[in-house]
């Protein structure tokens, strides 16, 4: 029965187009991944270069004072792609991977962005996700439609209720073979991209399998409960892709709406003032306004003198410490909202299996808005220990030839992703299995 | 052609489509949709304006309110750039959440325009947004398959199009009522959108819209309604010559698919894997290359400058620059500015190429597909497009430009090549004599001068579905 039943569906035009279709974008899915993870190599490796050979020419210009040395130079942290990075780009392609930054004021140069063209943004990323989340159920719909109905349309259903013990179990094998065939499609292209973007198997790619193999199994059953009213072809096409439209566009993009206006980031634009104004104004003011509240942050260095009437660079990396401080509430402020803006949106993707998916992947292959906070907050470090070294030396006015300046390498942020599959399944688990609960109740009236 | 039969083949057309639960349904729908991308469009555009324009006022107070101080000092102090959203973004959101929203302007550095609204979301923000454009241009199709698809299949397969035939009724005059009808039906979506997008853009700002906002609107109406005429006729030729209702649908709900999801997002993917951005590290570093060849103006033995000081000593006919008419520090940094911008801009001009480059494709697509030629136009009459975007950091990039080289005039005229006892300071009136940033959106000139491509082919599209209607007329079958 299955072979017959095998057979005549892979001899039609539909099986072939989906094949073609999904292998072909799936394909092409993965090389841009492949493309994305090179860039971002590449750049990696350009920075490493940059910063040696600036640090060395600087050096050369600026050998006799370390603290103008230290107005200019620049030091990189990064965070680097892992292999499934390129499976789902999320976020990686607005916010940058590489931050390159002086001793100075840190808020000024911590949201610097990346150079990408906007028309490429607006259109998104065509990723292995991409092809999971919206392709796969489309092309699930166009092979599930007519199950029944194109039996019934052919006048063969007759023939079939004739001939088989149960119609409802016939329906079931029909089903099988096409979501079998999806899987396979699903299975062959995870290989694919193991073998091109030579991802390690470990537990964040069965993670990101076992999502794909759960969404599917929800359009699955979203399909089949439609199937299972028994109404005409055009209505389930018109219905099913009804669905589809309201939970990969309609849904998801009413939810940023309403994210977007309810909470704006005015935060941001007051940083950026209060930075600027919080060292620039400090050049008009008395020194003794700047040194007390940078001795009040860094009692340790108390000790340095300031000389009154001229320029001295404790006074200088005392007011840029200034645009840090006097801005630090409302950086605060900024990163609470967009954390805001990430947990609400997650809360309300956990009833959304599209939503749920798209960001579980992100999570998955670190490409998510948390995972560039935790960047950002490795940023925050690795400039306050580049301070907390070169403080003291400027204040000493250390001698630029003793210091080894070939250590000073990009620094790798390691953030730590912590796989919960609860979170991940659950959802989709629930949904799934309350959607075929109300097939079966639609398959016993028969 | 009798047009008594045309007008009333269109009415039987509405008719029959109001009798149908499906209007009823996609009807309600479309109100709700429009209603909240409205408001929500309407929202976005006041709080987000009220916010740059807040901190641009803000900014520029502290600016004002500074004391008299080096020119120097101001020109590194800088000023700022927020950008300020088009009236009509309320209407087609564009580009507008992918490109930053706030740049900081200072000397000697160009820096990056940060804050999008992209770079402050979630994964999530790539499902799209809500606006009345995007409902027009990608739901609203699909509405309009959903009630044409059986116009003509459907009477096919119940025979009344036999009927109509013999009670002669010609081709011509089915195909081209039937058009009319479902453009006619069409409006039903489309006028509230351009009535409450009328009504919004012209009380959003103390009542007041001018001349070039209407003219863009007035432009916008024209090209989606070209869009929507050749929409309805694709939709009745598709049910003309579909033996079943069922293969009119299934092959409508094909095309929406491939030419509105599908292929622009796969061309423009394309054109990125063709032409690849080059990091920004990578671009930094070909800038700082090429202005290691230009001379350092921080190194005192730099050959390239201390040519320049010996022809200005030669020029003015001194010994020391101590004797110059003007400040010679403020000369170099002046010379040196001129000189990294230009490096600078040169660079992102080739970057820019490179961006047009991986947009060609998609938009060269226009021409096989009317869905990309009015995505284009809509965004770019609502100031939302890839050129108001260049256009943006352009108009900064100047900004900043005149700033620096303003404070570098200030300091050569005003400031001592001398070091005195007295800290060198000019009067604080200098700051408020020079102007704020201020954003002027492109010129329709230019922007139909950008979009010739797109409103040619929407208008090959118009002529080319007419003619292949005439076409069909000559040939299709009633059974």
């Amino acid at each position: 029965m299955y072979s017959i039943l095998f057979k005549s569906f892979i001899r039609s035009k539909i099986a072939i187009i989906s094949i073609v279709l999904l292998m072909g974008v799936g394909l092409i899915s993965i090389l841009l991944g492949k493309q994305f993870i090179q860039k971002q190599e590449k750049a990696i490796s350009e920075a490493e270069l940059f910063q040696k050979e600036s640090i060395k020419r600087n050096v050369m210009y600026h050998n006799d004072d370390i603290g103008l040395l230290l107005y200019y130079l620049r030091f990189s942290l990064i965070k680097e792609p892992n292999n499934l990075t390129g499976l789902s780009i999320g976020q990686r392609d607005v916010n940058p991977s590489i931050q390159t930054v002086t001793i100075r004021g840190l808020e000024g140069q911590k949201y610097d962005t990346d150079f990408e063209n906007p028309s490429l943004l607006l259109s998104g990323n065509l990723d292995l996700g991409f092809v999971i989340i919206y392709l796969f159920p489309l092309v699930l719909i166009a092979l599930t439609f007519n199950l029944f109905s194109e039996e019934k349309e052919r006048k063969t259903w007759r023939l079939i209720a004739s001939q088989t013990a149960s119609t409802v179990n016939f329906l079931y094998k029909k089903l099988t073979i096409r979501v079998l065939f999806l899987y396979m499609i699903l299975i062959v292209l995870f290989l694919l991209a193991i073998s091109i973007l030579q991802i390690p198997i470990n537990e964040a790619l069965l993670a990101f399998i076992s999502i794909s193999v759960f969404y599917l199994a929800f359009w699955t059953s979203l399909c089949f409960l439609v199937v299972s009213f028994q109404k005409n072809s055009s209505f389930n096409a018109l219905a099913l892709l009804s669905v589809w439209i309201t939970l990969t566009i309609l849904f998801p993009a009413i939810v940023n709406n309403y994210v977007m206006n309810t909470y704006p980031v005015p935060e941001a634009l007051r940083t950026m003032i209060e930075q600027r104004d919080g060292y620039h104004e400090k050049w008009d003011e008395a020194k003794e306004v700047t040194m007390d509240n940078f001795f009040a942050h860094y009692p340790q260095y108390k000790k340095y003198p300031v000389p009154k009437d001229k320029f001295s660079w404790l006074w200088y990396y005392g007011m840029q410490q200034m645009g840090d401080d006097e801005s630090r509430e409302s950086s605060k402020e900024m990163k609470e909202k967009i954390l805001l803006r990430e947990s609400i949106s997650q809360t309300i993707a956990t009833i959304i299996p599209t939503m749920h998916t798209q960001l579980m992947f992100n999570q998955i292959t670190q490409t998510d808005l948390n995972n560039h906070m935790q960047f950002l907050d490795h940023l925050d470090k690795f400039h306050e220990e580049l301070r907390l070294y070169f403080y003291p030396k400027i204040f000493e006015n250390y001698l630029v030839k003793n210091e080894d300046w070939s250590k000073f390498k990009p620094k790798i942020a390691l953030i730590q992703n912590h796989i919960n599959w609860g979170k991940s399944i659950y959802s989709l688990l629930f949904i799934t299995l309350l959607i075929s609960f109300l097939t079966f109740l639609n398959l016993r009236k028969i | 052609m009798r047009k008594s039969v045309i007008i009333i083949i269109a009415k039987q057309l509405w008719k029959n489509a109001f009798r149908s639960k499906v209007l009823h349904v996609t009807l309600t729908l479309a109100i709700i949709l429009i209603t909240f991308a409205a408001y929500s469009g309407w929202k976005n555009y006041k709080d987000q304006n009220r916010i740059r324009n807040f901190y641009q006022e803000e900014a520029r107070h502290s600016w004002e309110s500074n004391p008299d101080k080096h020119p120097h000092r101001m020109a590194h102090y800088g000023s700022f750039a927020f950008r300020l959203k088009h009236k009509l973004s309320l209407f087609d959101f564009g580009m507008e959440n992918y490109i930053g929203n706030a740049v900081f302007l200072e000397a000697h550095k160009q820096n990056t325009i940060n804050f999008s609204e992209a770079s402050l979301s979630t994964g999530l923000l790539r499902f799209g947004e809500i606006n009345l454009a995007m409902l027009l241009k990608v739901i609203f199709p699909l509405l309009i398959f959903y009630l044409g698809f059986g116009v003509i299949a459907n009477e096919r397969e119940n025979s009344t199009l036999k009927i109509m035939i013999t009670q002669g009724a010609s081709w011509n005059e089915i195909l081209f009522g039937k058009s009319l009808g479902l453009i006619v039906l069409s409006m039903l979506f489309f006028i509230p959108v351009m009535v409450l997008t009328l009504l919004f853009i012209s009380t959003t700002e103390n009542y007041t819209i001018t001349f070039a906002e209407m003219l863009r609107f007035f432009i916008l109406i024209i090209t989606y309604l070209l869009f929507y005429g050749i929409l309805s006729i694709i939709t009745i030729l598709v049910s003309a010559t579909s033996t079943t209702a069922k293969n009119s649908l299934i092959k409508l709900l094909g095309i929406w698919l491939i030419f509105i999801i599908i292929l622009p997002k796969t061309l423009q993917a394309l054109g990125y894997y063709l032409y690849p951005t080059p990091s920004k590290i990578e671009f930094e570093s070909i800038v700082e290359n090429d202005l290691i060849k230009e001379g350092d103006s921080h190194n005192p033995d730099d050959a390239h400058y201390k040519t320049i000081r010996d022809s200005v000593l030669l020029a003015n006919n001194v010994t020391s620059v101590d004797q110059l008419p003007f400040n010679y520090g403020g000369f170099i940094m002046n010379e040196s500015e001129k000189i990294s911008s230009a490096i600078y801009n040169k660079h992102q001009k080739d970057l820019f190429n490179i961006y047009k480059n991986q947009n060609t494709i998609e938009r060269f697509s226009a021409l096989i597909n009317p869905y990309t030629a009015i995505k284009h136009i809509s965004m770019a009459f609502s100031g939302t497009d890839f050129a108001s975007y260049i256009d943006f950091q352009h108009q900064a990039e100047r900004y900043r430009y005149q700033l620096a080289q303003k404070m570098n005039t200030l300091q050569m005229e005003f400031i001592p090549n001398k070091r005195t006892d007295k800290p060198n300071r000019i009067d604080k009136s200098h700051w408020k004599a020079f102007p704020d940033f201020k954003y002027d959106f492109l010129s329709i000139g230019s922007i139909l001068k950008n979009e010739f491509l797109s409103i040619f082919s929407l208008i090959l599209w118009s002529i080319l579905s007419i003619i292949i209607m005439i076409r069909l007329s000559k040939k299709a079958k009633a059974i």
